[in-house]
This record gives C-alpha cells, structure tokens and sequence, in this order.
C-alpha cells in the first residue's frame, strides 16, 4: 500500500448524489427516509456526517457504499453509476472499492487478527504469500503487527476497530466509509482512531465518509454535513483540522 | 483451500452441537450399513450358490414336513444325479446357548462329494465316516470355539427328544465365503437315537403324531447334480415322482432354496428399507435445524462478509461447505467405522449359520458416505439459500 501521487486537493468529485430520494417499505407503509437529496465529495476528501438519530445517516452511507439501492436518483462514485450495476456487479465493485468500518468492528469471532484481516483478499487471485506481505502491510500501519495471532475476544475494543481498519484497508480501496467508528469507544482510544483515520486521509489519500455524533470526531474531518430528517441542513467547511490525541 | 480455515472453525464454533450433528449421523449411517449389509451379504451367499449345480427336495407342506429316507437311495440312482444325501435341520443347544451354529445330519459318505467346495484331509474324512458319532465342522466354528479333532461336541435336541454325543473327527475347510461354521454329523445316529425314543413314548406320548420329528425323516435331500442343465428337468422328474404319495415333495435349486429365507425376510425387509428412509429423512431435519440455528446466530457475520464483497454463490458455498464436512464427518465416521469394526469382529458368528460371512462391502460403505454427503447437502442447502439472499443493510442494523 503506497501513498499514490496525488496533487494535492484535485477537485474532481468522487462521490456524486442526484436527487437521491429513498425510502423504506414495510408492508403497506412508506417511510421516507432521504428527501431529494444533492452532494458531491471530492477526491481524498474526508466527510464527518452528523445529525439526530433516525436522520437517515446510515442509509445514505450505505447508498454511497454501494450497500443499498436510491429509490430515485442517481449515485455515482468514482465515476461508477452505482444503479447501473447488477447486485453480482456492485459486491464485485464494494470488494475493490470500499473499505468498512463499523461501530461494533465487526469482527469475525472464530478468526485470528490475521485471519479476518486477510478475508476481503480471499476474494482476490493473489498468493499466499502476497496476502500475508499485504495483510502485515495493513496490520503494521495500524500498529498491531504483533498482535497477527490473537483473536477478537483476546483485543481490547480499540484494538479490534484497528483491526476492523486494517481489513478495511488491506485491499486499497478507493473509499472508506464508517459508521460511528468511535461510537464504542472511550475518549482516549477514540482519539487514537481518529489519528488513524486522519493518516489514512492524508498519507494514503483515502476519501473517508464517517457518521458521527461526536463533534469531536467530526472536528477532525474536511468537511462536516448535518443531515435532519433525510435533508441537509448546512454545511461546515473546517478550514484546520484540530486535533484531540496531540 | 483458502476458506479452509473459515469454514472449519465455523464448523467448531458450538463443538456440542456440532458434536451432536455429526454423532446422530454416525449412529444412523452405523446401523444403515449393517442393515444394508445384511441383505447384500444374504443376497450374494444366495446368488454364490449357483455355481454348484445343487438341488434341494423338501416337503411340499414345508420344513416341518417329511421326506422318507427311503427316497435318498431312489433319488441318488437317478439319472444325472452324482449324489444325494439326507439334510436334515438338528437344531441343537451346545451348553445352553439356542441356536449357535448349524447343525445337519447328512450322509457321512456322500456329504462331501456333495459340499464339494469344502476340504477335508483324508485320514480325517476316513474317521468321519468311520465312526457313528463323529462330526465334521468347519474351520471357523473350530476355531470360534476351540475345538480340535477328538473333542467332544455334546448337542442338546431342542426341537428333537433326543442329544448327539458326538465327537469331532473332521475339520473342513474352504472358501471364505461359504459357511465354514457347520457341524454335519451322521443320519443314522440321529435316527437310531429317535427309534429308542420313539419305541418309548409309543404308548401314546405326542411325539408319535409328530412325524417330523421321528425316525425315518430324511428332513431334506441334498442332491448334486451332473450339471446345470438337468437340474430342472430331474427337479420336475422327482416332484413328479412323489405327487401322489403321502408325502410330496417340493424340489429347487440351491440358490432359490436360499432365495426362499430372503424372501421370508421380503416384507420385513421393505419395512426395513422404509424406516431406514425415516431415519435419514428426520436425520435431516436434525442436521438442518442445527445448521439452521447456527446460522441465525451468524446473522451479522453473514452481512459483514457481503458487504466485503463475498457473492452470493460464495455465502452459499461456505454454509453448504460447512454443513457437508459435519454431517460427512460423521457419515464417514459410522459407514467407515462400522466397516472397520465389522472387518474385525466376525459378526457371522452369532448368526447361527444365517450368513457365511458378514463384512460391510466397499459398495456399501461409500454409499452410506454419499448418503452422509446428501444429508449434510440438504439440510445446508436451505439455511445456505437463506444466508445468501439475506439483506445486508438488515443484517448491518442487527448488530447494534
Ligand atoms: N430496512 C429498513 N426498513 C424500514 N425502515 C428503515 C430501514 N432502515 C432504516 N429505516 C428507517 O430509516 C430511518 C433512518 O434510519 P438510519 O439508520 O439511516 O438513521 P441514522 O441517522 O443512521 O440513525 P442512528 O443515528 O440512530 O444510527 C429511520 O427512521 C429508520 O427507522
Ligand atoms: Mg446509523
């Protein structure tokens, strides 16, 4: 995983919205959940989202990861219309394009450290040994090359989200995504993702789209959006990033 | 394999219900094998008799019926016949265990020319035919209970009033196949033993009227023919002979003869077929609730996997995989093992003459395998359906 040669701030947009409109159906009820909704994210761009619970920030991540379908509208990432692929075609594009990172991390209990990082690469054609060269790579920058053979239960809750980063990132993908990935967490350990999260951004050139309630968290992002029942409200640019670890 | 090691810890994840799973299969493929075994091992040592060109002459009411024993000698002058020999069924307890092996009283002298697949030493068939109480037996029933030449072998009647002190003076020997855990022993000592009682209990004792069980009864006629060809025509000429008379006869082949218990054991052996049916169909639903369960539990796993970019057909092929390897497990565990354990221990022993022999065939065994693979086939394939097409997004929210 290498830093690609990016000139800095290129303002092409990565992630397109169009009069994104979704909604939920259960039975015989409509819930509508984003309302005529326009955004675009830049390239290497990293996005804090916040607003009140049941906003509808979860689904329009899923949306933009290629999880969920736009009832209208149209969801373009990285030049890709995501509505235009088959579910076969957007899990194929989700393995190459997207990195996860959850609240819960995710991981996957009967799996060692190395093991659930090594997962996404089970997907690709690479040898044994290019994914264990690939799953150190991840591990190392995460700072848990150590820990390769532990399992979930054997990490503290700040070592398992940096696993859960390690897996997101091992295949280098071209965009993160992450919801509330400090949710879990205390202040200090949730500082030490943010730091991860924000290397990720700048070293590795990363697009990052976080849920968070956390303004603390959303402080450390490019760009903060508050989203209020499926609308945005406004929109802050952070001109400096502040930063709670240093 | 690279999903391997997924697959296999999944697979431990709950080791008790795993454990479970791949005992009740076991067990159940265990008894499928020796069931199945059985009628394949009676139907081979049905069909092997063909070979022999032997025929068989019985009373037409049944076993319980008469043959004179004058019909040996008419019988074995006939023409394409090379030999006949009374056959008649004993039945004896040795030291108080009912029905341990088979017992017939036959002609010392002709018996031999007629089982002509077995061996037997000369000096030692000289003996036999020597002497009025001698036995000869086979090499297994021998060795099964520690006889040698000269040891007695007491009989005790069980269906007949009288024992047969007999001694053994033959040990045959032959191929494996065949059953080499008989004691054939002479007819006139049975006979001559049955005349003493007969003469005693004439004032009215019962057995008088069960003329069966009297002397004179050649109880079947084992008849070695020339060839194949006449034994159908000298099956007809000898039940044709005896029509009329007291007691008339029934007269087949070997192999039918023996075809005739199989077929005693026909219904039983469809009831048999059909619970083992049962077993495997609820066998199923076992295996399948159990993989079932466990995938409920792995819910969010499942959508975690998706949304990392695993298809469909793989989901599918992991749970499939998954649910395959614990129920073949113990498939292979209890069709394997059941005839590995059967290699060992002879089980023909204690079917008193029943089978020659009893193994669990490689045929069998790698069906009860493939029966294993089916089971944890289809009791994977609907949790495995239901894991692949579950929603992501759903299976994303039920973590929290
Ligand atoms: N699968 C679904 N079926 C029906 N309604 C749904 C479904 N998923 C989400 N919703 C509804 O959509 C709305 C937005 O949900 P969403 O999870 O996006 O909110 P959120 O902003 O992420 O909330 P939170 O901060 O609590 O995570 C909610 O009212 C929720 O009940
Ligand atoms: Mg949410």
């Amino acid at each position: 995983m290498e830093a690609k040669g990016y000139s800095f701030m290129r303002q092409t947009s990565s992630i397109v919205l169009r009069s994104v409109y979704k909604e939920y159906r259960r039975d015989e009820f409509v819930i509508p959940v984003l309302a005529d909704l326009d955004l675009e994210v830049a390239e290497g761009e990293y996005l804090a989202l916040m607003g009140p619970s049941g906003s509808g920030k979860t689904t329009l991540l899923n949306l933009v990861a290629g999880l969920d379908r736009s009832t209208k509208g149209e969801v373009t990432v990285h030049g890709q219309v995501l509505g235009h692929l088959s579910e076969a075609e957007v899990t194929r594009w989700r393995a190459n394009n997207v990195g996860f990172i959850f609240q819960t991390y995710n991981l996957i209990p009967v799996l060692t450290a190395f093991e659930n990082v090594e997962l996404p690469l089970l997907l690709t054609s690479l040898s044994r040994r290019k994914r264990r060269e690939h799953v150190m790579t991840a591990l190392r920058i995460v700072g848990l090359e150590k820990r390769e053979h532990h399992y979930p239960r054997q990490l503290s809750g700040g070592q398992e989200q940096r696993v859960a980063i390690a897996r997101a990132i091992v295949t280098d993908p071209y965009l993160l995504v992450a919801d509330e990935p400090t949710g879990d967490l205390d202040r200090t350990t949730a500082g030490e993702i943010l730091d991860l999260l924000e290397l990720l951004n700048r070293e590795f050139q990363k697009t990052i789209v976080m849920v968070t309630h956390d303004p603390l968290a959303a402080a450390r992002a490019s760009r903060v959006l508050h989203l209020d029942k499926g609308r945005l409200v406004d929109e802050v640019i952070q001109e400096t990033r502040v930063s709670i670890a240093s | 394999m690279k999903y391997f090691t997924y697959i296999f810890r999944n697979a431990r994840r709950n080791p008790i219900r795993t454990f479970l799973t791949i005992a009740s299969t076991g067990i159940c493929l265990f008894l499928m094998m020796i069931l199945l075994a059985f009628f394949d091992m009676r139907e081979d040592a049905t069909k092997a008799n063909r070979v022999f060109n032997r025929i068989i002459t019985m009373n037409a009411t049944g076993f319980a019926g008469m043959v004179p024993i004058g019909r040996v000698p008419e019988v074995s002058r006939m023409e394409g016949v090379l030999a006949a020999s009374p056959y008649g069924w004993f039945g004896g307890k040795y030291h108080d265990e009912t029905m341990p092996f088979a017992q017939f009283s036959v002609d010392a002298d002709s018996v031999f020319k007629i089982l002509n697949e077995f061996r037997v030493p000369d000096s030692q068939l000289a003996d036999f035919k020597a002497n009025k109480d001698g036995a000869a037996i086979g090499r297994r029933l021998a060795s099964d209970r520690g006889l040698k030449i000269g040891d007695p072998l007491p009989l005790k009647g069980d269906l007949y009033p009288v024992d047969m002190d007999l001694t053994v003076r033959a040990i045959y020997d032959g191929p494996s196949n065949r059953n080499l855990r008989m004691c054939l022993f002479h007819y006139e000592y049975l006979d001559e033993a049955l005349k003493k009682v007969t003469m005693s209990s004439a004032y009215g004792g019962s057995l008088a009227t069960d003329s069966a069980r009297t002397s004179g009864n050649a109880g079947m006629i084992f008849i070695k023919c020339k060839n194949a060809d006449v034994m159908p025509s000298l099956s007809k000429k000898i039940d044709d002979l005896y029509r009329n008379s007291e007691f008339p006869t029934r007269t087949q082949t070997e192999e039918a003869f023996g075809k005739m218990f199989s077929d005693m054991l026909g219904d039983l052996q469809n009831a048999i077929y059909g619970i083992g049916a049962a077993v495997v169909v609820s066998l199923l639903f076992v295996a399948g609730n159990a993989m079932a369960i466990a995938m409920r539990e792995r819910t969010s796993e499942v959508a975690i996997l998706k949304a990392i970019g695993f298809s469909k057909g793989r989901v599918l092929f992991l749970v499939l995989t998954e649910a395959i390897l614990v129920a073949g497990l113990g498939g292979a565990l209890g069709s394997l093992g059941c005839k590995a354990l059967c290699d060992v221990v002879d089980v023909a022993k204690y079917s008193a003459g029943f089978l020659p022999v009893f193994y669990v065939p490689w045929r069998i065994a790698l069906l009860g395998l493939v029966v294993s693979l089916f089971v944890g086939f289809a009791s994977g394939v609907v949790p495995a359906l239901l894991a692949a097409n579950s929603s992501v997004i759903n299976g994303l929210r039920k973590v929290v």
